[in-house]
């Protein structure tokens, strides 16, 4: 008999240290993108409100993401430039434990959408996405999208979704928040360019 | 995990019983006295604490001393032999901080974990007993059945889940000690290694299979003469 279910954790432990979710689309040739560019600073969600934040905190996450992205040969160009790829953060503190759809920030105001970015028509998933919950946890999202497989219709293809849960539990230095980072990255070894 | 508690209580609520209506059948043949004796029959409740080895070992590290057992042995007229059963429940657990998982559809956790499995082992059981009327009579055995295991990762809030039931071989060393050359009560200290064919497939996709195990077991023996 083979079963998943929610389960009333054992240790609270297991919710209160950092995990790193990560999926990409398997159908992605990495290999063939060469540039990219990342957004100037991190979208806060909590509950209904929204906001941007640029604290030394959120300086340290994206830089620390710039770092893992040039160390795996891309570019980093501005916005303008067109790049191949861009990177869209957010950071999620939700007061219910609501299970989500995937995307689901998508649709908030001032989320960095593919018309910030000046393309497109709305986001996709090529590939059937996680569920993940309990975003009450505290959760950044690092979201990769793919400029150079736009659909005709215009929609723009994410095709790495990284979930670093548990910000707000305990107390996380910003080496365990760093060290997180690079671990969504040495999880996914084909994150690299070939050009 | 109501599964787990509810055996633990019909368990419990099982050797209670034996465990009662032995005392009750020793006393009717209390009156009998000579120079030590062979009982006709004996029940052990011993507290059970397991090691795990081979393939369980990658599962679970550590030993485990939450476990019960109960027995019961009846000679065989004119032999040194007894035939009998064991009855037993056991848990054990450990902590992985920060392993990844990877899944299909370019899916990989990184996560710290919390496995554990329990079991409730049941197996009849042929001793040989070197000296079964001195007060203290080692003896060897085979017991031969079965396991109902539960084996369980959680991941965050996540509980994934496998039940399998198994075939067991279990030999064992151990020795009877009476608290008196007429005593109706003693001691129980057994060693053991258990071979089974249960498995676990919940370990980074790779099954670990024929799970093994040493148990060390003290517990208390009521004998009936």
């Amino acid at each position: 008999m083979v079963s998943c279910s929610k389960y009333p954790p054992a240790s609270s432990r297991l919710l209160e240290d950092l995990a790193v979710l990560t999926q990409y689309d398997v159908n992605t040739n990495f290999g063939l993108c060469k540039t990219y560019s990342i957004v100037d600073s991190i979208y806060y969600i909590t509950g209904k409100d929204s906001s941007m934040v640029l604290t030394p905190s959120a300086r340290l996450v994206l830089n620390q993401i710039i770092g893992n992205m040039n160390a795996r040969g891309f570019k980093q160009v501005a916005k303008s430039a067109k790049p191949d790829l861009g990177i869209n953060i957010a950071a999620i503190k939700t007061t219910t434990t609501t299970i989500y759809y995937p995307g689901w920030y998508w649709g908030y105001p001032g989320y960095y959408s593919p018309g910030w970015w000046g393309y497109g028509n709305g986001y996709y998933y090529p590939y059937y996405p996680s569920y993940y919950t309990s975003y009450s946890a505290g959760t950044l999202v690092m979201e990769m999208v793919n400029f150079k497989a736009i659909t005709p219709s215009g929609q723009v293809p994410v095709v790495w979704d990284v979930f670093i849960r548990g910000l707000f539990t305990s107390t996380h230095t910003s080496s365990d928040v760093t060290g997180a980072i690079d671990q969504s990255f040495a999880q996914n070894p084909t994150i690299k360019t070939s050009l | 995990m109501k599964n787990e508690k509810a055996m633990k209580k019909i368990f419990l609520f099982l050797m209670i019983s034996l465990l009662v209506s032995g005392t009750v059948k020793a006393q009717q043949y209390d009156s009998k006295s000579s120079l030590g004796f062979k009982p006709s029959s004996y029940y052990s409740f011993g507290w059970n604490t397991l090691w795990t080895i081979g393939d369980f070992n990658k599962w679970v590290g550590n030993g485990s001393p939450a476990g019960f057992n109960l027995g019961g042995r009846y000679f065989i007229a004119g032999t040194n032999f007894a035939a009998g059963f064991n009855i037993q429940w056991q848990r054990v657990w450990q902590d992985y901080p920060a392993q990844t998982f990877y899944a299909a559809n370019g899916i990989a956790l990184t996560a710290m974990n919390y496995r554990f499995t329990w079991m409730v082992p049941f197996q009849a059981a042929v001793d040989y007993y070197f000296m079964p009327s001195k007060m203290i009579s080692p003896y060897i055995s085979l017991g031969i059945g079965g396991d109902y295991m539960e084996h369980h990762l959680l991941i965050q809030e996540y509980d994934i889940s496998k039940t399998y039931w198994d075939f067991s071989l279990t030999p064992e060393i151990g020795a009877l000690i009476k608290f008196g050359a007429f005593s109706n009560w003693g001691a129980n200290i057994a060693f053991n290694y258990k071979w089974t064919t249960n498995r676990i497939d919940l370990y980074n996709g790779n099954a670990l299979t024929n799970l093994q195990m040493l148990q060390l077991r003290i517990g208390l023996c009521m004998f009936i003469r």
